[in-house]
């Protein structure tokens, strides 16, 4: 395939295909001779011949029409492919980069090493974020998985030494946990990381501007620089990876609210925390602070946390929390907070009333696009301020791209790396590439076209506001790091029975793990693996116990792939682990009928 | 959760059926009867009932003929050939010798097939010896799960140095009392034994005590008692194999390791395969000081090179002393009890224990099998076909005594095999390709398909992909700790061969990427897969650039050295 297609890029979808005045070739594959349930790579070789190729035994869950699969994206833009290097004398850059987080420094890196002429700008380091601070390494690095995970890890230990006592150890006197030397470490470390992500530009020959970068022009960037100059740089092509910010919920009080950033790097330990929100963010901060001997309150106003999720999961999870003492408000919001001698004072829309030193609003992030001046340049964003592109990640102006949180897709660092490097791949490397958000590749629906390059394409394919991620078999790895972890892939059971046209199969296992039956530890873990009945495809998996996000690496290689339950089976276990359960599942726990309500056991 | 007590209960398994009706029926297995929460410590795979997929049976149609013919003495047995169809004839329709992992498994599968079903086990004992053993067998009560809860509690002396970095800080070191520890670790064992008991009972197998020896291809004696049996399984798996040379009595094997009345002050480890390395790292993290004594100059002989220098230099690191090119020649006992041992090269004394890892042996002795015919293999291990039938035709063999990939998974594999091939009417082989395994050494080690060497030896042209970095962990604590992950691709398929993994968490890692070298999956579905950040794992679907490419009749050459974070840009 890649060999096609960096012969001559040229892709669209088979909607155009089939409604175009194409040559007959093409609309000899009717509508019809796609098989729902198939899918094709389809290709034309130099000599005009078509070439299809099954890929066999892929679930589609939407009419083949719908799906929007490549569109001539560089043709749109200028009808051949750019050739590194060609129109430098006319452009400072190649590239330019408005952003230096997980997309936008492998965006650059991938791009330079490509041989194109890149800029990166990027704001000056601070562990907390504004419209003015930020650092190479972006959120990740600076103010999210990184340091988050550094402090989970430290307060871990604490239920670690619970459990160490059964196994035999003692630990005389008191045992003291100082969060300034976490925090200072923790600081240390990012900042090595900062560095770290400098050199790897540097190295990769990518020019490195401090400042915040704005949009003047359709290949224009100013750049303020700290000290308050101005300087203008024109590039060929600018790609946006800002990233996203902590949000605050609307009410009075908010000021006294923290966010995730300064959580992350607050003075003095809280003694006594109220979070709003129960997604991710707000769980592992939930487990973080508890294992540092907090009180914790969680309010939120679904019935269970983590939204989006499977529901089983869920409640295996609202359990846990509650097991380690973090109190769970379901169905409650706050009204308002106010400030009080001994703290905080929170008021919620049931008429309670709670006091804490510290209150986190873990309430959704907002795109980054405020001060890019996007829309006098013409970039259009959707209602959350999210920037719009298509699924090669280009946004409505043909020579400005985004990826990463900025536009709102897949917040997730894995996410925007893969956005960076297909940005590069399409851009810079010949190869038109889009991101694969699904767990299993030929699932999504590839069609390829590849072209002489006679005829101009630019007239069949229209320029279209393409509907970016209509994800389906939505896989790619959430995972949250609290105690005990949760990590899924793939579909949640509600998705997968929205989905399948098939009954699904439920197999799960809930378990004491082994470390527990020493330490005496009640915290079951729990595992959970979803099956098409007729195809056996395992469509999704989740676990939320010791070790998850490690197990369930492995276990998204094989989903991606399209592992059935046979294959999973078939591996033999690894014991003693907890991982071996996934392939020893043998078990049905139910059969849902397509099309019925889920059930759980829990 | 249902527990299987109670969900056996409602569904009793029909132990009156005759063989031959269950062989022909096409009776659906039993209900879902789901592993008990509780029981999961030991491992589910022992205690899960198969589950059968209705469309199982159609499959019979496409069996080879070679698959039909094996059974038909099977077959000639159920229908009659020793003259009657019923079970009347004999006492059993199958008689297990040995309570293991692929003992339990057989009977409990046999018996859900409809088999008449009993299992004969020695009295529990922590050590097994000719006359002790224990239902349970080495994996719950001398191997698998006593070992790593003495792993589970070596580990927390490095997760308090680990915690230093993270702020944690004690008035006082902590201490490790030795006699808390193995007084859980029994009570747990005593636990299982029992649970393993219930599930034999419940299963509706008889449970014979005593010490099972063959008289005849049909014929058990269990300490004078006699029962007959259409089949008879031998699972009796394998024990400790020490040398003989001078002052071997003062030596401990594995068995004794697990269950010291004090902890060892000063150790000697002789051996370097998975059993020393997992005992070395017990000892060096409950403080014992350890000294590992190899005749090789690399540890765990017939693993990836790369992971055999890495793990070798990470052991070192946490201040286990090894001993290379060095063979045992005797051991002394001084006057005051500390024992010396001299090798080749020296003699090293003061030691409290002296601890042999030296190799394990089918436990075939005195069972009777050379008199009825079964063939045995120079070491002992009965000699199976590939549905582990024996050289006798009603006894079959399954686990360490036929000593063929000694891991209990694979026992339970074959027991489960066997059981469909016997009593199911489905010829079953076990699958030994892609079988992934650990060393719960620290940090442990895990894998699966092939090694660099054999890969190459294989196939010839292979990329390999590493990856060696210290772990964000690693990061804050200031502790030396890496972590090296291979992956071995073949060149023309693209197929990942092998992968391998040394560092935190690697058994847990490595079983998720077993199912996927399993399925055969290509290196570039692997690049497809997005990673779980930031997790050690997801190092294994972001290896972008092979470290080496080896090419027949090339130098391999080295492009590049991975640092963890350089992917991560």
């Amino acid at each position: 395939m890649t060999t096609l297609l960096s012969r001559s890029p040229m892709l669209f979808t088979l909607g155009d295909v089939l409604s175009s005045p194409l040559p007959s070739i093409f609309r000899s594959f009717s509508a019809r001779s796609f098989p729902t349930r198939t899918a094709y790579l389809l290709g034309i070789g130099s000599n005009g011949r078509a070439i299809a190729r099954q890929t066999g035994g892929v679930k589609l869950a939407q009419p083949i029409s719908q799906w929007i699969i490549f569109m001539a994206r560089k043709m749109l833009v200028d009808g051949v492919l750019d050739k590194v290097g060609e129109e430098t004398k006319q452009y400072d850059f190649d590239l330019f980069v408005i952003g230096a987080g997980s997309g936008g420094v492998r965006a650059s890196r991938t791009s330079a090493a490509f041989g194109a002429k890149v800029a990166i700008c990027e704001l000056p380091f601070h562990p907390i974020s504004s419209e003015v601070i930020g650092g190479v390494g972006g959120t990740c690095v600076i103010r999210g998985c990184v340091p988050k995970k550094i402090l989970v890890y430290g307060s871990e230990f604490r239920g670690e030494f619970e459990d160490s006592r059964n196994f035999g150890w003692e630990i005389d006197g008191k045992i003291n946990f100082n969060w300034k030397k976490l925090l200072h470490n923790k600081t240390q470390e990012i900042t090595r990381l900062n560095g770290i992500y400098m050199r790897l530009l540097s190295n990769a020959g990518v020019t490195m501007i401090e400042g915040e970068g704005k949009l003047i022009d359709a290949h224009t960037v100013e750049i303020t620089e700290p000290d308050g100059t101005t300087k203008k740089h024109s590039a060929k092509h600018i790609l946006i990876a800002t990233g996203s910010r902590a949000q605050r919920a609307n009410i009075p009080g908010k000021e006294l609210a923290i966010t995730s950033d300064e959580a992350l790097s607050l003075e003095e330990l809280p003694k006594r925390v109220v979070i709003l929100g129960a997604g991710y963010i707000a769980l592992e901060f939930a487990s973080i602070w508890q294992g540092m001997g907090a009180e914790v309150d969680v309010f939120y106003r679904k019935e269970l946390p983590l939204r989006g999720f499977d529901d089983e999961m869920r409640a295996v999870v609202a359990k846990n929390l509650e097991g380690r003492g973090i109190r769970l408000h379901p169905g409650t919001n706050l009204t308002e907070l106010r400030k009080s001698e001994d703290g905080i004072s929170v008021l919620t829309d049931h008429g309670d009333e709670f006091t804490a030193d510290v209150v986190l609003f873990a309430t959704g992030r907002v795109p980054n696009t405020k001060r890019l001046n996007l829309q006098s340049v013409g970039v259009e964003l959707d209602n959350a301020g999210a920037i719009k592109v298509d699924e090669y990640s280009c946004t409505s102006v043909p020579n400005i791209w985004a990826v990463g949180d900025v536009t709102n897709r897949m917040n997730l660092t894995p996410v925007a790396l893969m956005e960076g490097t297909c940005f590069s791949k399409t851009v810079f490397g010949g190869q038109p590439t889009k991101p694969d958000y699904a767990d299993i590749p030929c699932a999504v629906f590839w069609l390829f076209a590849v072209v002489s390059d006679v005829i101009s394409w630019n007239s069949l394919v229209p320029h279209l506001p393409v509907p970016v991620h209509t994800l389906f078999l939505v896989a790619v790895l959430k995972h949250h790091f609290g105690l005990p972890p949760l990590s899924i892939v793939g579909l949640s059971e509600q998705q997968a029975l929205e989905q399948a046209k098939n009954d699904i199969l439920v197999y799960t296992s809930s378990f004491n793990p082994m470390k527990n039956t020493i330490s005496g530890r009640q915290e079951k873990t729990v595992m959970k693996l979803v099956v098409d009945s007729e195809t056996d495809k395992v469509l999704g998996a989740s676990m939320c116990g010791p070790d998850a996000p490690e197990i369930m690496q492995g276990i998204a290689v094989a989903l991606k792939c399209g592992a059935t339950k046979a294959q999973f089976d078939s591996t033999v276990g690894i014991h003693p682990s907890a991982a071996e359960e996934f392939v020893t599942m043998r078990t049905l726990t139910r059969r849902v009928a397509a099309g019925t309500k889920p059930k759980t056991n829990l | 959760m249902r527990s299987v007590l109670s969900a056996a209960a409602r569904f009793p398994v029909l132990t009156t059926m005759s063989p031959i009706a269950a062989v022909l029926s096409l009776r659906p297995p039993p209900p879902a009867l789901s592993a008990a929460a509780a029981l999961r410590s030991i491992s589910t795979t022992l205690l899960s009932i198969p589950f059968q997929s209705p469309f199982a049976f159609s499959s019979r149609v496409l069996l080879p003929s070679r698959l039909l013919s094996r059974r038909l003495p099977v077959r000639a047995y159920a229908d009659g050939g020793n003259g009657a169809a019923d079970s009347n004839q004999f006492d059993f329709d199958l008689l297990t010798i040995g309570a293991g992992s692929g003992g339990v498994r057989a009977s409990r599968f046999a018996a859900a097939y409809g088999a008449k079903v009993a299992i004969c086990e020695l009295p529990f004992s922590t050590m097994s010896a000719d006359n002790a053993g224990g239902v349970g067998g080495t994996c719950v009560l001398r191997g698998c799960i006593p070992k790593k809860l003495l792993v589970y509690a070596s580990n927390y002396s490095h997760e308090f140095e680990e915690s230093h970095g993270f702020g944690w800080t004690y008035e006082a070191d902590p201490k490790h009392d030795w006699s808390t520890l193995i007084a859980n670790k029994n009570a747990e064992l005593q636990r299982l034994t029992g649970i393993y008991k219930n599930i034999l009972q419940n299963a509706g197998v008889a449970l014979i005590e005593g010490r099972g020896k063959i008289v005849d291809p049909h014929t058990v004696d269990v300490d004078g008692k006699r029962y007959t049996s259409r089949h008879i399984l031998l699972s009796v798996g394998g024990r400790p194999n020490l040398p003989d040379i001078p002052g071997i009595e003062y030596v401990i094997d594995s068995d004794a390791a697990l269950d010291l009345p004090l902890k060892p002050e000063k150790i000697a480890i002789v051996g370097g395969g998975y059993i020393a390395l997992e005992f070395a790292g017990i000892f060096s993290g409950l403080k014992s000081e350890v000294h590992v004594f190899i005749r090789q100059k690399k540890v765990l002989r017939g693993f990836d090179e790369e992971i055999r220098d890495f793990v070798l230099e990470q052991m070192s690191l946490r201040g286990i002393e090894f001993h290379v090119e060095e063979t045992p020649q005797s051991i002394l006992k001084s006057t005051d009890g500390k024992l010396s041992l001299r090798t080749n090269k020296g003699t090293v004394d003061g030691f409290s224990h002296i601890m042999f890892a030296t190799g394990r042996r089918p436990n075939t002795k005195n069972l009777g099998l050379e008199d009825v015919g079964v063939e045995l293999a120079k070491n002992g291990a009965i000699l199976v076909d590939d549905y582990s039938q024996t050289s006798v035709d009603s006894i079959w063999a399954v686990g360490d005594a036929t000593d063929r990939l000694n891991l209990t998974p694979v026992a339970l594999m074959e027991g489960g095999a066997f059981a469909k091939t016997v009593f199911l009417n489905q010829p079953t082989k076990p699958d030994y390709r892609a079988v992934p395994s650990a060393v719960f050494c620290q940090p442990p080690i895990g894998q699966v398909g092939l090694t660099e060497e054999q890969a190459i030896q294989e196939y010839g042209d292979v990329d390999i992909y590493t990856a060696n970095f210290r772990p964000l962990k690693a990061t804050l604590s200031g502790l030396p700790d890496r972590v090296f992950m291979k992956l071995i691709v073949c060149a023309n398929t693209n197929k990942v061969l092998g992968a391998h993994m040394c560092g935190d968490n690697a058994p847990e890692i490595i079983q998720g990427i077993g199912i996927a070298v399993k399925a055969g999956l290509t290196k570039v579905d692997f690049d497809f897969t997005v990673g779980v950040h930031p997790t050690s794992a997801e190092e294994f679907v972001t290896m972008r650039n092979p470290t080496r490419k080896i090419r027949k009749e090339t130098v391999p050459a080295v492009e590049r050295s991975g640092d963890k974070i350089e992917s991560a840009g």
